[in-house]
Parts: C-alpha cells; sequence; structure tokens
C-alpha cells in the first residue's frame, strides 16, 4: 500500500494525534495492525470523517479504533491486514455503544463551526462583530448555492443533508431508488464545491 | 489506473458523451466518495477502494478534502440554510421538472395555491382542540390525523388543534416526543409556556416540567421562539441539540446531546449525563405513584450520570441511592433520599 510521505494535516483537523500514537510510533508496534494504523491514520481519519460528516467524531472514532487494536490479543498474521483494518472500522461503527464519545465530538464540532448568537452561558462563543458579518455573508452564498442547484439535486440534497433523511427515506420521499438519491446527492455536492470553493 | 475508481463499481455514466478533464472528474469521483462514505450499507469492498482512491494521488485527497468540507460546512449550517432557502421561496416548487421549466412550474403553484386560499376557508371545519393526558406511570402514543405521532410520557398534559395555516398544540404539563409529518403549509407550533416551538418535519422531545423548559431533537430542524412579549432569542435547533430553559427568564442555553438518550424515555429508560438528582426525582415521581423527596439541598444538586432502568420502583430507588451514595428512609407513603452519614473511607 502506497504510503503518502508527502501530505500535511488537513486544516480542519483541530490538533495532531494524541500522546498515546507518537509514543507507540517510536517504539516501532510488533503487532502489523497497529502498524498499519499508524501508517495509513490520515486516510482512515478522512475515512471516518466522510462516514460521520465531522473531523471531531473522526478523532475520536480514529482514537477507539486504536485501542481497540493495540488490546488485540497477539494471534496469527492476518492474510489480509488492510481488509481487516477496515473491517474493524466499520464494525466501531455499528457500535452503539459510543454516545458520550461522540456527543463530546459534536460538542467540539459544534462549537468550532457555529458562529450563530446563543443565549445564557454560551455568548462567549460569540464572533466579534467583523467576523459575524463574513459568516452571515457566508451563509448567503451557502443558500443561494444550493438554490441554484437543479430541482431534483437540490431536493435530494435538502431531504438527506440539510433535513437530515437517510438515503433510504429520501428515495421514498422521492420515489427514486436509494442509488439515484446517493447520485443526485454527490453531484449536487459536486456542483456546491465547485461554486463555493475559491 | 487507481485514480479512476469510483465508488459505486460499474455504475454506467449518463448515456450522453461527456467531455470532462481529469480535474472534473477527480472532482466527481470526490463528491461520490463523501456521500457514497455516509451510506450506512458501506461495504469492506468500498472501504478499501476508498482508502486506494486516497492513497493514490495527492490530488486525489485535496478534492475529497475540499468537498468533504463543503458537506461538514453544510451539516453544521443546516437549520440557517433551510430557513434562508424558505425565507427566499414563498412558494412551494414543483420537483421533478428541468431547471427552464422551473419558473413556469413556480407560477401555476402560486396559482393554485391562490384557488386554494379562496375554496378552504369556506370548506374549513371548526376547529376543535383535543386534549390529551396521562397518569403518573402511564405513557401513551397519539397518531393524529396527519400522520403525526405524539408519545406521551407520563404525567403529561396536552392539547390539538388543528387549524387551516397552523397545527397547534399546547403543552400544559409533561413531557412527549413529536414525530411530526411534513406541511410545508402548515407548521407545527407548540405552546409551552412563555415558548413556541415550531417545526416543518422533524423527530424531537419537549419536556415543561416544574417551570423547566427543554426541547431535544433527533431529526430535522425545530425553531424556539419567545411566545407573545416574553424576553429572549428565538433559536434554532439541529439533531443533536438541545434547548434549556427556566420559565420566566430571558436567557436559554444550548447543550449537546445524544438523541437517542433524549428519547430512551419511551423504551423505558432514562440516561443522564450530569443532571442534578432533583431533576432525576421529578422525572422518577412522574413514573410512579410512592412520591421521593431529597432531605437536603445539596444533595439535591448533585450531579447524576448514568442510565436508569425503570422496572421496580423500589429497585430503582435503590439503584439512583448507589449513584449519590444516599439512603432511603420511608416517609408517609413514599421515600425520603437521606444522604450517607460518613461517606465510605478506604
Amino acid at each position: 500500500m502506497a504510503q503518502g510521505a508527502e501530505w500535511g494535516t488537513p486544516e480542519i483537523v483541530p490538533k495532531p494525534p494524541s500522546d498515546p500514537i507518537d509514543n507507540a510510533a517510536a517504539s516501532a508496534p510488533a503487532d502489523p495492525l497497529v502498524a498499519l494504523y499508524l501508517a495509513r491514520r490520515e486516510i482512515l481519519l478522512r475515512f471516518f470523517a466522510g462516514r460521520t460528516g465531522s473531523w471531531a467524531a473522526a478523532e475520536d472514532l480514529a482514537q477507539e479504533l486504536y485501542l481497540k487494536l493495540s488490546e488485540r490479543p497477539p494471534g496469527p498474521e492476518p492474510e489480509n491486514p488492510g481488509a481487516l483494518l477496515y473491517r474493524i472500522a466499520l464494525n466501531l461503527m455499528l457500535d452503539s455503544a459510543r454516545g458520550s464519545a461522540r456527543s463530546a465530538a459534536r460538542e467540539a464540532e459544534w462549537r468550532r463551526l457555529n458562529r450563530t448568537q446563543l443565549g445564557g452561558e454560551e455568548v462567549a462563543e460569540q464572533a466579534a462583530a467583523d467576523e459575524a458579518a463574513a459568516s452571515r455573508q457566508r451563509l448567503r452564498h451557502l443558500i443561494a448555492a444550493v438554490a441554484e442547484l437543479p430541482p431534483q439535486m437540490q431536493r435530494a440534497f435538502r431531504l438527506h443533508k440539510l433535513e437530515g433523511l437517510s438515503h433510504a427515506q429520501t428515495a421514498r420521499a422521492m420515489g427514486l431508488s436509494v442509488k439515484s438519491v446517493e447520485k443526485h446527492v454527490s453531484a449536487a455536492l459536486k456542483a456546491l464545491t465547485a461554486r463555493l470553493q475559491p | 489506473m487507481a485514480h479512476d475508481r469510483r465508488p459505486i463499481a460499474g455504475a454506467p455514466g449518463p448515456p450522453m458523451i461527456r467531455r470532462t478533464t481529469a480535474a472534473d472528474e477527480r472532482c466527481e469521483a470526490a463528491a461520490e466518495w463523501v456521500v457514497r462514505l455516509a451510506a450506512p450499507d458501506l461495504s469492506e469492498a468500498e472501504a478499501l477502494a476508498f482508502d486506494a482512491w486516497l492513497a493514490a494521488s495527492g490530488d486525489n485527497r485535496a478534492a475529497y478534502d475540499a468537498a468533504l468540507a463543503v458537506w461538514i460546512e453544510f451539516g453544521a449550517e443546516a437549520p440557517a440554510v433551510l430557513a434562508g432557502l424558505r425565507a427566499e421561496r414563498g412558494v412551494r416548487p414543483r420537483w421533478g421538472l428541468r431547471p427552464r421549466y422551473a419558473a413556469i412550474a413556480a407560477m401555476g403553484a402560486a396559482a393554485a395555491a391562490a384557488a386554494a386560499a379562496v375554496i378552504v376557508p369556506a370548506l374549513g371545519p371548526a376547529t376543535v382542540a383535543q386534549a390529551y393526558a396521562t397518569a403518573a406511570g402511564e405513557h401513551r402514543s397519539v397518531t393524529l390525523a396527519d400522520g403525526t405521532r405524539i408519545d406521551l410520557n407520563a404525567a403529561t398534559r396536552l392539547t390539538v388543534a388543528y387549524r387551516r395555516h397552523e397545527r397547534d398544540v399546547t403543552l400544559a404539563e409533561g413531557e412527549a416526543v413529536f414525530d411530526v409529518t411534513h406541511d410545508l403549509r402548515r407548521p407545527f407550533v407548540i405552546a409551552a409556556g412563555d415558548r413556541a416551538v415550531r417545526v416543518v418535519g422533524t423527530e424531537f422531545d419537549v419536556r415543561r416540567r416544574a417551570g423547566q423548559l427543554s426541547v431535544s431533537v433527533a431529526r430535522g430542524a425545530v425553531e424556539v421562539v419567545p411566545a407573545g412579549e416574553a424576553p429572549g432569542e428565538a433559536f434554532r435547533l439541529h439533531p443533536g441539540q438541545r434547548l434549556e430553559h427556566a420559565e420566566g427568564a430571558a436567557q436559554a442555553r444550548i447543550a449537546l446531546i445524544a438523541p437517542d438518550e433524549a428519547l430512551s424515555w419511551r423504551s423505558g429508560r432514562l440516561v443522564y449525563r450530569g443532571e442534578p438528582l432533583a431533576q432525576v426525582v421529578a422525572d422518577l415521581n412522574a413514573q410512579f405513584r410512592k412520591p421521593i423527596r431529597i432531605a437536603d439541598p445539596a444533595l439535591a444538586a448533585e450531579p447524576i450520570s448514568g442510565v436508569l432502568v425503570l422496572d421496580d420502583e423500589t429497585a430503582v430507588v435503590r439503584r439512583l441511592a448507589l449513584l449519590v451514595s444516599a439512603h432511603t428512609v420511608p416517609s408517609d407513603g413514599g421515600v425520603i433520599l437521606q444522604r450517607n452519614e460518613t461517606p465510605p473511607k478506604r
């Protein structure tokens, strides 16, 4: 597997991996899965971020995955470590006992992204006036970009991403197949990305 | 070549011939991956294909990061973007038409809406408010005419009145989970003390007990606005957020929650993450007939974290006592929670 030596951490990722992983990296781990994890951590982070729609949740899951791998009892060398790594990663996400870790992750994400005004204790998070104006401007761009999408794309994107319906629920609401919904949503995302990137 | 791989293996492209650049294809693949990764049925083979695609080139990673950043931004701003879209378009568009027909369709819809506005008042039935209530320990599930479902927690009173332009619910006391059927023309509004909760189509929990209001959103978007002249700001909540407000106060605070936990009372579980003992006892007193009281205010303020399974009252109270190192003393028909005299030392 190719390891991208040239890539840096994306700017949105808040902080470098936490200590246990760095330590482990320093003393070359014996378990091939842990070694593979360390080599592919940046890709796994992107995998989890795509899966959850949140960098903070992705950091959490990557950490959980690391713990799970390092707690594995020693056994025979796996035939296909890459496949096993992703199988464990996918199962990790089905595990329902991660509520508290996730709510902490959501909180971090929300703190980072939310710039709207809030009452009570969260007022401290309020942005400075010029920053608030910039974020209102950005919000107008987001709204305009969605409004310009062709109708089917717009509706699929709106139902799935903005109103939080699953792919299957969106498909039922639109009378389409799940695959068609995924196509509309990804076409919408492609158009939005092109429109909103500098 | 690795960078040509797509999430949907072998999916045929559009029938027409398109001239696309490598960069364009890359952006398309990136967007497809972001969407595909979010699918619940993502396979191990797809995960490996994604890994290979991402590892294949720095350009792939840059394209993926750009699409993912936009995806996450829309996730965080979903309620505000939805509100903006609604404000921009007073008329519900007809979907499924090609863009150049959209303007005509919108006019058609406007005409239809105008016609409906003429007809409906003449035919609209007189509004009758329907009241629903549960006793202590009783749960009840109600399905309304439009398919909206309300699960009432114990000791709850609410009334429902469906009007021409609005579906009104008044929560007098208690807690309920609302799974609201979409109807853009008839917003769903819940009056709860000095706040109104406005909805388009979503699932959320509203709780009003002892002057404390909380609104927890599991799906969709909800607006909470001061009712009438009540002071305070309006808030838009999205999934995973909870608004907490003391009636009469101008302020509200927003907390982050796991939606499943907020709605878990329906399956006989109460989940707490640092809520004061007083709130836990208030919840239990709604579920059980024998009242529980707390001996002193310091104990009442003690934060509780844990899951209480609502089976037998005696067992529940015993487990609760263990959480706060307290014991129970029987007292006229109920129990009193008292702090243990000497905290266990080791």
